[in-house]
């Protein structure tokens, strides 16, 4: 069972959206507080499911057919911290607000880490196979409404409680579904750049024109 | 053959999983497997077939994911499928087996976790129920959300006259995913009325057994138990308790009595029913006697009344200005805050009363109740004097709540016991009548008694009937307390009720209240009080309380008293560092220091001055800080809230002294229809507030209508719109789209009276004019420059 110890500090300081600021005592403290709750509170839950792609109907768009081409099978999975963690994050709204937000950063931080170690064991599962980075519904040209088609194969609103609505926004909130190529060639590193990352439509250095350097 | 009589046998054997069965018939994953209803029907009725072969006395029709949401693309309809798999079962089981019309959970989340509302889970419900009208019995399984079941079991009683069976599953922590209880679904599901109740799905019988104990406890109807085949392999999918083991588990379950009806769930075949139905054969039924007292719920949390439990009394607007102008304000978050500062005191529940002739009661109810529960674990009391009030409220109340109240009085018992009835709640009776409130304890318990027999004869436990024996002023009639305390006393001991009182009354009219408030507390307790109505914030009342229960020997060990006293900190007389400054606290995020400097300033400066001289300039500078990169986020909200706090203070004052609070204009926010993420939209109401704008929230998951209507309704010319989705962005564009088109937002000459300025991770300034906004703000310190811009 994966769990979670520790919550990527820049990282959500990052999502924050205020990379570049220097640390001081008041933040850390917010920071703090904040992690101490969400360790508290999350009760991480994942899934996980290797299909063959042709015919799957997963292969929708152009970014995702590039993103796992010569690929024959993938891993689908997804992730959540369960429903308590949204109600941290409401409850925290009406109290404190800036711990609100913190709690809303770290939490998302800290479903990607559960994701991360997913990958771990997906790769340690397959030693002989090559695997692609992972690459999420809305990326890209991929679309976001395929989040309902992976929880269905993953049966994740019985096993895990994880939904969709008719928006495709994932319910509980804090939670991600992805994709990993598995190839018996070697993969050609494709460029993971801000593509592949969550912020990338919601980022404030790329709406400036520019990237964040991560 | 029916339900009721199959109750009669002994044990009532189940069939086994069916997509289990499925698959291994080659449906493939992701697939419908409800489709097979017409598609394939000889395959779904030969598994129905051997499960009654097995000895299953009650079969599931192929009915479980059968409704509206997901079979949207399916290309059949509700009606189609389910009645397929109704009729497919029916002509298996030819009178050798019942048929259960079989109800899984709709497939999304249900409000607050998800977006779908109560009335549209009710909708799909009762499609499906409609739809398999033919079948015996109602089966709802595998439910996490206690209110999405409610609204299933409601369609069900509403639509059909059919036995209810309700089944949740529950993960090793005892809770579903969605945190509900054993001892909240229990207590519910009996309320509402159901047949049997129980758990299915998730893990083994082992596994589950704690979660059957639990129920049984709680149970005064047959206990359903369905588990799976122990727990799965994650990558073969295969099961690791074989049918021989689990049947052995399965009679162990048995023994706990009360437990009737039993199959299996996932990974369970004919095989194991099989094996079920051996292990049982010899074996008596027994009814466990219920070892909980009396208790209400939410979807957590149990409140049972086996000891003195607090009720706080704040959530009502009588004799409270701020509260009312937060009702008229639609202020739910001021709400809010109480209920949190009440809860975090250590009320156990919380009386609910939004009642002002200037609002719409019934919707201001719906939507305090929904907030509320979003956000506090513990139980509500209901209080209403309009039955249509307490009917909305009652429906999509998460649990077993209170209502308050019914009275002796015949149109009271009329109207209220039926909906307490109904909706399986507990009730307060007020030992009052058409003739007012009996001077004589004879009198009140009289009343008390009336109430009892009225709530017995429809189906009432007079342990879910609370009696009230009203406190009166003491000052005006003082032979009055010893008869208030007369009457609970007889009424707990002779009528065995729980009991409740508000209790401050009784000092009306004399100094040093607080006093008499304790001690007739105290008293009152003796005689045996379980419910006393008080204002948890008020240390001393809520510490005769914890006193009380170490002297009545309830606080074992003096235990929660001890937590409670020994390390309490003595709180510190509100001082104040002359080093700090009133712009420092705020900067520095130091809430009750400003609170306190603010205080000490209004004794010798005009209010508008500490506003334009102090906070404004202090946040002004915060503003800057993060703008410049020095300060992040959280940081600068923080000292908008410390700013807040200060504003409070200034508002209180100046509505001490009748001077209404200056705001610079109103604003509508809201996040836009199907959008739940609302963090961005609330960090733009702090700062607005902080700015002296007066906000109206309008929540998130906003209908466009709801918008132009409060717009009209209260003349507001500017607002606010946030989105974080791309899916969702649409509902922006048709939000600003329908403001735009609205005749009455309109000035003559056709042009918009409103300003729109919108926001969100998702949107750019080049969109955000593309859908016809005013502004576009990137974040919320630019909404508050667009304010000024706009409103001044």
């Amino acid at each position: 069972m994966i769990a979670l110890n520790k919550i990527d500090r820049e990282e959500a300081v990052r999502y924050l959206g205020n990379s570049g600021v220097e640390m001081n005592s008041t933040m850390e403290g917010i920071l703090d507080i904040c992690e101490e709750k969400i360790l508290a509170t999350a009760k991480p839950k994942y899934l996980y499911k290797t299909v063959a792609l042709e015919n799957s109907g997963l292969l929708v768009g152009n970014s995702i057919s590039n993103h796992l081409e010569n690929c024959q099978n993938a891993v689908i999975l997804c992730a959540t911290l369960g429903a308590d963690i949204d109600k941290l994050i409401r409850t925290a709204q009406i109290t404190d607000m800036a711990q609100a937000v913190v709690i809303d950063s770290m939490s998302s931080v800290a479903v990607e880490q559960i994701c991360n170690k997913v990958e771990e064991l997906i790769i340690a599962e397959n030693p002989t196979l090559f695997t692609t980075w992972r690459f999420s519904p809305g990326y890209g040209d991929y679309p976001i409404e395929l989040q309902s088609d992976f929880l269905r194969i993953l049966d994740a609103p019985r096993k895990i409680g994880l939904c969709t609505n008719n928006n495709s926004i994932l319910t509980p909130t804090k939670s991600v579904t992805a994709i990993i190529g598995l190839s018996e060639t070697p993969i050609e590193q494709k460029r993971r750049g801000c593509q592949s990352c969550n912020l990338a439509k919601t980022c404030k250095f790329r709406k400036a024109g520019n990237h964040c350097g991560f | 053959m029916d339900f009721s009589k199959l109750l009669e046998n002994e044990y009532v054997i189940l069939d086994g999983g069916m997509g289990t069965m499925l698959q291994k018939s080659g449906l493939k994953l992701g697939d419908i497997p409800e489709v097979l209803n017409i598609e394939n029907p000889e395959v779904v009725a030969d598994i129905h077939r051997q499960y009654i072969e097995a000895g299953a006395q009650i079969i599931s029709a192929n009915t479980f994911g059968a409704n509206g949401y997901k079979l949207k693309d399916s290309g059949y309809t509700v009606e189609e499928i389910i009645s397929a798999g109704v009729k497919n079962a029916k002509s298996v089981a030819e009178g050798k087996a019942l048929v259960a019309l079989d109800i899984g959970p709709i497939g999304q989340l249900i409000e607050p976790s998800g977006a779908m509302t109560f009335q549209e889970a009710y909708e799909y419900f009762k499609e499906e129920i409609l739809a398999g009208k033919d079948a015996d019995v109602i089966f709802f399984e595998t439910m996490t959300d206690l209110l999405e079941l409610k609204a299933g079991i409601l369609a069900a009683k509403e639509n059909s006259c059919k036995p209810i069976v309700a089944s949740m599953t529950f993960e090793e922590n005892m809770r579903t995913f969605s945190g509900v209880s054993v001892g909240s679904a229990a207590i519910t599901l009996q309320g509402l009325g159901v047949d049997a109740i129980g758990v299915n799905c998730s893990l083994g019988p082992d596994e589950l057994a704690p979660v059957v104990k639990e129920f049984v406890k709680w149970s005064n109807i047959p206990v359903f138990v369905k588990p799976n085949a122990g727990l799965p392999d994650p990558n073969s999918n295969t099961y690791n308790v074989g049918p021989v083991d689990f049947a052995e588990s399965m009679a162990k379950i048995a023994e706990y009595g009360t437990v009737k009806l039993m199959g299996g769930c996932c990974g369970t075949t004919p095989e194991y029913i099989k094996e079920l139905k051996k292990a049982l054969n010899c074996k008596k039924y027994k009814k466990a006697t219920v070892t909980a007292d009396t208790a209400i719920c939410s979807g957590t949390t149990v409140c049972e009344i086996s000891q003195p439990r607090v009720i706080g009394e704040r959530i009502n607007p009588t004799g409270k200005k701020l509260f009312k102008q937060a009702l008229i304000d639609n202020d739910i978050d001021y709400i809010l805050n109480q209920a949190i500062s009440q809860v975090h005191a250590g009320a156990d529940i919380l009386d609910v009363n939004v009642g002002l002739p200037e609002i719409d009661e019934k919707e201001m109810m719906v939507k305090v109740v929904k907030a509320l529960q979003s956000v506090v674990d513990v139980p509500l009391q209901i209080d209403s004097t309009k039955p249509d009030v307490l009917d909305a409220a009652l429906r999509i109340y998460n649990g077993k709540p209170i209502v308050n109240s019914v009275n002796g009085e015949e149109k009271s018992l009329d109207t209220v016991l039926p909906l307490v009835k109904k909706y399986g709640a507990s009730v307060i009776g007020l030992t009052l009548d058409k003739d007012g409130i009996p001077k004589t304890a004879e009198g009140r318990f009289e009343i008390a008694k009336k109430i009892v027999e009225r709530a017995k004869a429809l189906g009432i436990s007079p342990k879910d009937v609370y009696i009230d024996c009203l406190t009166l002023t003491v000052s005006a009639e003082q032979e009055g307390c010893r008869e208030t305390l007369k009457a609970l006393h007889r009424v707990k001991t002779e009528l065995g009720c729980k009991t409740c009182l508000g209790v401050s009354n009784i000092s009306f009219g004399l100094p040093n209240r607080k006093l008499v408030n304790h001690i007739f507390l105290t008293m009152a307790l003796e005689e045996g009080l379980d419910l006393p109505i008080i204002n948890p914030n008020d240390v001393e009342m809520m510490g005769a309380i914890y006193a009380y229960k170490v002297l009545a020997n309830i606080d074992k060990n003096s235990t929660a008293f001890i937590e409670k006293y020994n390390d309490a900190v003595v709180e510190k007389p509100k001082q104040t560092n002359s080093e700090i400054t009133l712009s420092y606290a705020i900067m520095n995020g130091l809430k009750s220091e400003a609170s306190a400097l603010t205080e000490k300033a209004l004794e010798n400066t005009d209010p508008m001055d500490i506003v334009n001289n102090e906070l404004i300039p202090a946040l002004d500078k915060v503003g800057m800080d993060f703008e410049k990169g020095k300060i992040f986020l959280p940081q600068l909200i923080q000292s908008a809230n410390v700013a807040q706090v200060c504003f409070e203070v200034i508002k209180k004052h100046l509505s001490q002294s009748n001077n209404a609070p200056v705001s610079k204009g109103k604003i509508i926010l809201a996040t836009v229809k199907g959008d739940i993420h609302d963090i961005g939209k609330n960090i733009v109401k702090v700062l607005l507030d902080n700015y002296g704008y007066t906000v109206v929230d309008l929540g998130r998951d906003v209908d466009p209508q709801a918008v132009v209507d409060t717009a009209i309704k209260q003349d507001i010319k500017m607002i606010g719109l946030s989105a974080l989705m791309t899916t969702t962005l649409k509902s922006m564009e048709d939000t600003i789209a329908l403001v735009r088109n609205t005749k009455e937002l309109q000035n003559p000459d056709g042009s918009s009276k409103c300003v729109i300025f919108v926001g969100g991770a998702v949107l750019t300034e080049d969109y955000a004019m593309k859908i016809g906004a005013d502004y576009y703000c990137k974040d919320a310190k630019e909404s508050v420059d667009t304010a000024k811009k706009v409103l001044g």
